[in-house]
């Protein structure tokens, strides 16, 4: 099995292959987005700019299915940015991998002797993956979407988001209460379950040599999948989420009604 | 494979600077362009919808100005015919009167040689009787006294 670069400073642990992965995933994103907004234009847009605003209006559509139509528009950024970030992030450990192999004791990357004797003289160091292949990242991302939820929940709904906790019967705290935990905690174990497991299998798969490659682009096309269908549950689930905390239904029965009139 | 709880720092922290440059620098700028061209078309179909307004109260004005034109000339039309009618009626009115006025003449041209023939005839008929009277007075009366009857007759005819 590989090993990841872990350095210890000032007595903490930084493991550079998931801080390498998260940073190229950011610029990545970034310089996407970017290049999808250069040379705007209203009534000639580009190709990346029309792509860019189907994608808008998709996760628009999208955020509409979790909540009203008139309260999606502050969410439209953080779901672009989510799914981005995420499908970006799990595709970047796809199309290759970069790894060093260590035949000396590396001390600032923690590799003593007893490791390498325990591996055969050699250290595999990968330093590329996908960021979302490791749970502290995935935990990471749920965190915030379960921070976010939680603040939005008591800002804009806080009588019905309190009273949610006791809901149907106060008995039910406990439920509630692990419900609410459970969610970031699906989230964030979701993702990054299913992106680990694609790498694993796709370095299992490099075992084969020569004769894996068909199901190297079998699998390899069935994780741009994978990668796409995940990153659209975690926005999905976020706006639910989002939604669940923050809408509550009498208000938009009233609202429906006072439309109507 | 191990937490590293660094990476969860790490992560959340360069996701809210994404958010954030993503939000000033992308989504930003492109709703921005994407509510302005809602507001474009928007504004379009407005401008449509109301030039079709215009169009149509246009045609309806073009539509009112024929009809108009229409009545004129069936006025007009009438008009003349009227006017012709008249004017017929006139012709034949005064052909009429004219025709009652050469014929009143003509009665009146009538009457007057009547008047006249009579008187002629009167004095005809009183010259003769004259004569037929003195004819028979011839022999009962002379010569001078006879003459003298005459020439008073005579006077009488001639201051007639």
């Amino acid at each position: 099995m590989h090993l990841f670069p872990i350095v210890n400073v000032f007595g903490i642990d930084f493991d550079l292959a998931a801080i390498i992965a998260i940073l190229v995933s950011c610029v990545i994103t970034f310089v996407v987005a970017r290049l999808a907004v250069r040379n705007l234009s209203v009534d000639k847009p580009s190709k990346m700019q029309n792509f860019m605003e189907w994608a808008v209006d998709f996760m628009h559509g999208t955020i509409a299915s979790s909540m009203p139509v008139h309260k999606v528009r502050p969410y439209l950024a953080l779901g672009m940015t989510l799914i981005m970030f995420i499908f970006i992030s799990n595709l970047l450990g796809l199309p290759f991998m970069v790894v060093t192999d260590a035949h000396e004791p590396i001390k600032w990357l923690g590799i003593d002797q007893a490791y390498l004797d325990s591996h055969g003289g050699a250290a595999h160091i990968a330093w590329w993956k996908s960021p979302t292949a490791d749970l502290a990242v995935t935990a990471g991302l749920a965190l915030v979407v379960f921070v976010l939820v939680h603040f939005l929940g008591l800002k804009l709904n806080r009588k019905h988001y309190l009273h949610h906790y006791f809901h149907p019967y106060p008995v039910f705290f406990p439920v509630n209460i692990i419900e609410t935990i459970a969610k970031p905690l699906t989230l964030a174990l979701r993702l990054y379950a299913n992106i680990y497991a694609g790498e694993v299998l796709i370095s299992t798969i490099l075992m084969m040599g020569f004769a894996g490659i068909p199901f190297m682009i079998a699998w390899q096309g069935f994780s741009i999948f994978v990668g796409a269908i995940q990153a659209f549950l975690f926005t999905v689930l976020t706006m639910v989420y989002i939604s669940q905390a923050t809408v509550h239904d009498d208000d938009e029965h009233v609202e429906a009604a006072a439309a109507k009139h | 494979m191990s937490f590293e709880p660094t990476n969860t720092i790490i992560t959340i922290v360069a996701f809210l600077i994404l958010y954030w440059a993503l939000n000033k620098w992308a989504f930003g700028p492109l709703f921005g362009i994407m509510e302005k061209r809602r507001q474009l078309i928007l504004e379009q179909m407005n401008s449509a919808e109301s030039s079709r307004k215009q169009a149509e109260a246009s045609m309806a004005e073009q539509k009112a100005a024929l009809d108009q034109a229409r009545q004129e000339a069936y006025a007009i039309l009438e008009q003349a015919r009227t006017t012709s009618t008249k004017q017929a009626d006139d012709i034949v009115q005064s052909a009429k009167t004219e025709a009652d006025r050469l014929k009143d003449n003509a009665l009146k041209d009538i009457e007057s040689e009547k008047n006249k023939a009579i008187a002629a005839l009167r004095s005809e008929v009183g010259g003769i009787s004259v004569q037929i009277a003195s004819k028979i007075i011839e022999k009962q009366v002379d010569e001078k006294s006879q003459e003298q009857i005459v020439n008073q007759y005579l006077k009488e005819v001639g201051s007639k």
